[in-house]
C-alpha cells in the first residue's frame, strides 16, 4: 500500500525527476546501480532482509526444527528453549510454521510482482507510444482498474471459488495490480516519445518492436522497478489479508493461515500472542524490504532526492587582497573580494566560482559574459546569497561588500530585510520562476507584505505602477503567469524586481526565452528604466552582442575565473584575452564589415578537473608552453583587467620564448 | 470542457466495470454456489424477487446472456439490488443504507485525516531537509505502511483491550448503550472508534508522508521557490503558498488514485473490531453466502471511491488555476 514518489510522474503539472534518470540510464545504468545500492542504506538494509527470507524460502525443511504440521506437543505452550516461539491451540511449533510459511509470500510477491510488471510495461508503453485512440482506450482501462477497489473485488472472486489456490490468488493479484506502474510508465514513454534519439531510431527506419525494447525500455530500468517492487508489496499484503479471513486455502503453510487460525483460536487473549504476532512481524518485514528498496530505488534514481553537502571545503588560493579590511567605497553598491563557490559531485567538490574579484558603481550596468559552464550564474546566485540547499553550490570564501555590509555573514534572518528593497532578482524564466498557482497581483503583494506596512490599496496602485513602467496593461495584474504571453511574463517579473526601486537589479539572462525581436525592445526598456530610476545591474548573458550597447562594464568568466574586466567599449574595440576575441569573433556585427565567423574550437573544461596552467590554453590559438604550466595571474592593464601572461610583464621576463614575440 | 468530459467518460466506464464484474464473475465461476444460495430463498421471496436474482446469478434462466444482461443493467439502474439473505426479509438497499454511516465516519474520516497529516509532516520534513523529523519519521513510516492493516488491528487490541483494558475492542458502541442522540451515545461511539481510527491513520499516514516529502523536494528546486526567497519572503510562506501550494497538486491525484486501496486496508479493520460498518457487513455477507448483498456492498464501495475521486477533483481544480483554464 505504499504510494512511490511516481505519484509526481503521474500529475501532468508535477515537477518532473525522470530528466535524471533518462541521463543515467543511458550511460549504463546495471553497474552503477550495483554501487549505488551498496551505498545507500536503507538498500542494503532491504536486501539483507530479502536475502533471509530468500534463504527460508529455499531451504525451510534444514533450517525448521519441527514437521510444522504434526500437533505433536502440548497445545499453547509459551516460548521456550524447545519451541522459541511457543506451540498453537493444535500442539504445533509455531517457529516451524512461520519458516515453511515463508514460501508461500515470497513465491506470491515475485509471481504477482513478475506478472503485474509485465503487463505494466506491455499497457503503459503501448498506451504511451502508440498514442492517439489506442492511448485513450488503454488508459481508461488503467484507470477503471487501479479505482476500482481491488481487494473487495478479489473478496467477490474468491467468494464463488472458495478453494482457490495458489496459481489463482497469483492470477488474480497480477491481473489487477499492474494500473499503477502502467500509468507511470505510460507518462514516462509519452516524455521519451519525442526525445532526440527515439527521434533519430524512427529516422533511421527501426521497426516499432526494436524501438520499444531496445530504446525506450533501457531507460526506463528504474520505473519498471519500483513498478516490481510495489505489485510485490501489493501482492504480500493483500495475500495475507485474504488467507486471513478466512478466504484461503486453510490447511496452506503460510503467514495468512496462521493468522486465521490463531484469530480463531483467539491467540492474543489466549496466552499464545507470538501466534498472532510473528506471522504479522513477517508480512511486515517482507513488506518492508520490497518497501525499503523502492524507497531507495527512488533515491537512487532521482539525485534531487539525494541530500549533498560538502565533506571538506576545496582548497581555494587564499588571497591577501581578501577580507583585508579594506574599507568600503561609499560609491560603490557592490565590491566582491576573493570570492569563490564549489559544488559537490560524485567526484568530490567541483569549484565553480574561482577567487572572483569586482567592483560595480551606484547605477552602472555590469554584464557578465562567458560560455555555459562559466560560472556566470554561480556568481550571480553566489552574490545573491541564493545557492545553498537544496542547491548544492556553498560559499567557501571570500566577501561580498553590499551596501556596506558583508552579505557573506550575514544570516538569512538579516538578509530578508535586504532582500527585494534594495536588491531584487530577475530570472532566466519568468514561466519557472512565477509561482503557477498565483496571481501577478499575489506574487507582488507577498512581496510587498514581506517588506513594508503599505494597505492593500496601496500594495495594488503599486503593483498597477510598476506594470506600467515595463509597459503592461494593468488589466493582466489578477492574471496567473500561464495566462500572459512569454513576453508579458518577462515584462511583469521585471515589473515585480522594481516593486522597491531597489539600487540593484540581478538579472540571469532575462531575455534569452525571447525571440529576437522581443530581446531588443526588452534590452531597451530595461536600460531606460535602469536610467530612469537609477539602479545598477549586473546582467548575466551568453550573447555578448546582446549588452554591447547597454552595458557600462565587461566581466568576461572562463572555467570559474575573471579572464578579462574592463570598460565594454574598450573590451569590445581591443579585446585583450584571447578568449575574449574568440567570444567577439563568434558573433556577427549588425553593422560592420562582413566578416567570417569563427566558432571557438573545443569547449569550456570540466571544472572537476581543470587543466594545469591557464584553463583556456588547451583551446588558446596563441599560447606558449609556459600556458600550460603555470597558472596566469590576473593583472592590471589601464585600470583594467586580464588574465593572460601576454599581459604580465614579470611573467614574460622569467619567460624567454614569449618575451622574444 | 474536453476535460469534463473526459472526467465524466472515466465514472461512467469505472461504474459501467464495476456492474459488469459484478455479473460476470458467478458466471464465469464453475461453483455451485449461487446454486446453494438460491435455494435458501425458495419459497421465502415472491416470484418476481426471485427471478431477479436468478437474473444476477445466472442461475435456472433461460434467457440468453445478452438479454439477461440488459434486464440486470435495468435492475441496477432502478436500484433494484435484491434481498439481503442475512438480514432477511430486508433488501439490500435498506442494510447497507444502515451500515453506511459508520464507515463514512471511520473511514472516512481517518483518510482524510492521515492525507492532511501526512502531507503535511511530508511537506515540513522536506523542508527542513535532514533534520531531525525528517531523519526519524520518514524512515519508520516506511516501515510502518509495510504493515498489513488487519494485523496492526489485532496488536491493537491485544495491547490496549486485553492487556491494558483501557479502551473496548469491538463494536460501534457498547451493549449496554441506547441507540439515540445523546452525549453519552457520542461519547461511547467515539470511544469505540479510537483503536480502529488510530490503527488506519498509522498504516495510511506512510504513503502520504513519503510522496509529499518526495514531491516538495522536487519543488524546492523550482526556480519560483528561489524566486521567493529572494523576495525574502518569512520561510514559512515560502514553505506554504509556493512550495507546499505546488507539490501537493500531484499528491492530490496520487490521493484520488490510491483510495482504492485504502477502503480495501479499511474493510479489515471493520471486521477485525466488528465494526458495524460497510466493511464488516461485506465479509459477513460473503461469509453467509449473501451474494446479493456482497455485490451492492461492491458497488457501494466503487461508488463512495469515485466520488472521493469526485472531491479531488474539485480540489485539484480550485488549487490548480491551469486545470481551471483547461476545462
Amino acid at each position: 500500500m505504499t504510494v512511490t514518489s511516481g505519484a509526481v510522474a503521474a500529475g501532468a503539472p508535477g515537477p518532473g525527476g525522470f530528466e535524471h534518470v533518462v541521463a543515467e540510464t543511458r550511460r549504463g545504468f546495471g553497474r552503477d546501480l550495483v554501487r549505488a545500492v551498496a551505498r545507500n542504506r536503507k538498500a542494503m538494509a532491504g536486501v539483507v532482509l530479502l536475502a533471509f527470507f530468500l534463504v527460508l524460502t529455499l531451504f525451510p525443511g534444514e533450517i525448521a526444527p519441527h514437521d510444522p504440521m504434526a500437533s505433536i506437543f502440548q497445545p499453547g505452550l509459551g516460548p521456550s528453549r524447545e519451541h522459541w516461539l511457543g506451540t498453537t491451540s493444535y500442539g504445533q511449533d509455531i517457529l516451524s510454521q512461520l519458516i515453511w510459511g515463508t514460501r508461500q509470500s515470497v513465491i506470491i510477491a515475485f509471481a504477482v510482482g513478475g506478472l503485474a510488471t509485465a503487463i505494466a510495461v506491455l499497457v503503459g508503453v503501448s498506451a504511451g507510444y502508440l498514442g492517439g485512440a489506442s492511448d485513450g482506450f488503454l488508459s481508461l482501462v488503467t484507470d477503471v482498474i487501479l479505482v476500482i477497489p481491488i481487494f473487495p473485488l478479489i473478496i467477490v472472486i474468491t467468494a464463488y471459488e472458495k478453494s482457490s489456490g495458489l496459481t489463482t490468488l497469483v492470477i488474480v493479484l497480477g491481473a489487477l495490480g499492474w494500473s499503477y506502474g502502467a500509468r507511470q510508465l505510460r507518462a514516462q514513454t509519452l516524455s521519451l516519445r519525442t526525445r532526440d534519439f527515439l527521434e533519430a531510431a524512427r529516422v533511421r527506419g527501426e521497426r516499432r518492436s526494436y524501438v520499444i525494447l531496445y530504446e525506450i525500455l533501457p531507460t526506463m530500468t528504474s520505473l519498471i522497478v519500483a513498478s516490481f517492487l510495489g505489485a510485490a508489496v501489493f501482492a504480500v499484503l493483500f495475500a495475507a489479508g485474504l488467507q486471513f479471513i478466512g478466504l484461503g486455502d486453510p490447511n496452506a503453510q503460510s503467514w495468512g493461515t496462521m493468522l486465521y487460525w490463531a484469530e480463531n483460536n483467539e491467540a492474543l487473549g489466549a496466552g499464545m500472542p507470538l501466534w498472532a504476532i510473528a506471522p504479522g512481524v513477517c508480512v511486515a518485514l517482507l513488506g518492508a524490504a520490497f518497501a525499503l528498496l523502492n524507497y531507495a530505488f527512488d533515491e537512487i534514481s532521482n539525485p534531487a532526492l539525494r541530500l549533498r553537502r560538502l565533506d571538506r571545503p576545496p582548497d581555494v588560493e587564499p588571497r591577501d587582497a581578501a577580507a583585508s579590511g579594506e574599507p568600503p567605497d561609499p560609491d560603490r553598491v557592490l565590491q566582491v573580494r576573493g570570492l569563490s563557490v564549489a559544488y559537490t559531485s560524485d567526484e568530490g567538490a567541483v569549484v565553480a566560482v574561482d577567487n572572483v574579484d569586482l567592483d560595480l558603481g551606484r547605477g552602472e550596468f555590469l554584464a557578465v559574459v562567458g560560455e555555459s559552464g562559466c560560472g556566470k550564474s554561480t556568481l550571480v546566485y553566489a552574490i545573491a546569497r541564493l545557492l545553498g540547499p537544496p542547491f548544492s553550490g556553498e560559499i567557501i570564501g571570500g566577501q561580498i561588500m553590499f551596501q556596506g555590509r558583508d552579505m557573506v555573514t550575514l544570516a538569512e534572518r538579516q538578509l530578508r530585510h535586504v532582500r527585494w528593497r534594495e536588491f531584487s532578482v530577475v530570472m532566466q524564466s519568468a514561466m519557472n520562476a512565477l509561482n503557477p498557482v498565483l496571481t501577478i497581483a499575489a506574487q507582488m503583494r507577498d512581496a510587498c507584505k514581506a517588506h513594508s506596512t503599505m494597505s492593500d490599496r496601496e500594495i495594488e496602485e503599486r503593483s498597477r505602477e510598476v506594470l506600467r513602467l515595463v509597459s503592461i496593461d494593468p488589466i493582466h495584474l489578477h492574471s496567473y503567469p500561464h495566462q500572459l504571453s512569454g513576453g508579458m511574463r518577462q515584462r511583469a517579473m521585471i515589473a515585480m524586481a522594481l516593486l522597491f526601486t531597489p539600487d540593484l537589479v540581478i538579472m540571469d539572462e532575462p531575455t534569452s526565452a525571447l525571440d529576437v525581436v522581443a530581446q531588443r525592445s526588452l534590452m531597451m526598456q530595461i536600460k531606460e528604466l535602469q536610467q530612469r530610476l537609477g539602479f545598477a545591474v549586473v546582467f548575466v548573458t551568453h550573447d555578448m552582442s546582446l549588452v554591447s550597447h547597454f552595458s557600462d562594464r565587461l566581466l568576461v568568466m572562463y572555467a570559474g575565473q575573471v579572464a578579462e574586466f574592463g570598460d565594454t567599449r574598450r573590451v569590445f574595440d581591443t579585446p585583450r584575452h584571447p578568449y575574449t576575441r574568440a567570444l567577439l569573433e563568434a558573433f556577427p556585427s549588425i553593422r560592420g564589415p562582413k566578416t567570417h565567423l569563427l566558432g571557438i574550437p573545443g569547449s569550456p573544461p570540466d571544472l572537476a578537473r581543470p587543466p594545469s596552467g591557464c584553463r583556456f590554453s588547451p583551446r588558446c590559438p596563441v599560447a606558449r608552453p609556459t600556458c600550460h604550466a603555470t597558472p596566469p595571474r590576473l593583472v592590471e592593464v589601464e585600470s583594467d583587467l586580464v588574465r593572460c601572461v601576454l599581459y604580465d610583464d614579470a611573467a614574460l621576463q622569467r619567460d624567454p620564448v614569449a618575451a622574444e614575440s | 470542457m474536453r476535460f469534463v468530459v473526459r472526467r465524466l467518460g472515466f465514472f461512467l466506464a469505472t461504474l459501467w466495470a464495476a456492474v459488469t464484474l459484478n455479473f460476470v464473475i458467478p458466471r464465469l465461476m464453475p461453483g455451485n454456489a449461487a446454486i446453494a444460495m438460491m435455494a435458501r430463498y425458495k419459497g421465502r421471496i415472491n416470484p418476481e424477487a426471485m427471478h431477479a436474482l436468478e437474473i444476477a446469478f445466472g442461475v435456472n434462466n433461460h434467457q440468453s446472456f445478452l438479454a439477461a444482461y440488459f434486464t440486470y443493467l435495468g435492475n441496477i439502474a432502478r436500484g433494484r439490488f435484491g434481498t439481503s439473505l442475512t438480514f432477511f426479509p430486508d433488501a439490500v438497499t435498506h442494510e447497507v443504507l444502515q451500515a453506511l454511516p459508520w464507515t463514512l465516519g471511520l473511514v472516512g474520516l481517518t483518510t482524510i485525516l492521515a492525507f492532511v497529516v501526512g502531507t503535511f509532516i511530508g511537506l515540513v520534513s522536506a523542508w527542513r531537509r535532514g533534520g531531525m523529523l525528517d531523519g526519524v519519521l520518514p524512515p519508520i513510516f516506511v516501515i510502518t505502511s509495510a504493515f498489513p492493516y488487519f494485523w496492526l488491528a489485532l496488536l491493537a487490541i491485544w495491547l490496549f483491550s486485553i492487556e491494558l483494558g483501557w479502551l473496548p475492542a469491538n463494536g460501534g458502541y457498547g451493549i449496554k448503550t441506547e441507540e439515540a442522540w445523546s452525549w453519552t451515545f457520542a461519547g461511547d461511539v467515539l470511544e469505540h472508534s479510537i483503536l480502529p481510527a488510530v490503527t488506519i491513520l498509522v498504516t495510511a499516514i506512510g504513503g502520504w508522508i513519503l510522496t509529499m516529502r518526495n514531491n516538495t523536494i522536487s519543488v524546492l528546486a523550482e526556480d519560483y521557490v528561489r524566486m521567493a526567497r529572494a523576495k525574502g519572503l518569512k520561510p514559512w510562506r515560502i514553505m506554504w503558498t509556493y512550495a507546499g501550494r505546488n507539490a501537493i497538486l500531484p499528491n492530490l491525484t496520487g490521493f484520488a488514485m490510491s483510495l482504492g486501496f485504502v477502503v480495501s486496508g479499511a474493510i479489515l479493520v471493520e471486521f477485525v473490531f466488528n465494526y458495524p460498518g460497510v466493511g464488516w457487513m461485506f465479509l459477513q455477507s460473503v461469509e453467509n453466502q449473501d451474494y446479493a448483498l456482497m455485490q451492492g456492498l461492491f458497488l457501494l464501495i466503487t461508488v463512495a471511491v469515485l466520488l472521493a475521486i469526485l472531491a479531488a477533483d474539485v480540489a485539484t481544480v480550485i488549487l490548480d488555476p491551469r486545470t481551471r483554464d483547461r476545462s
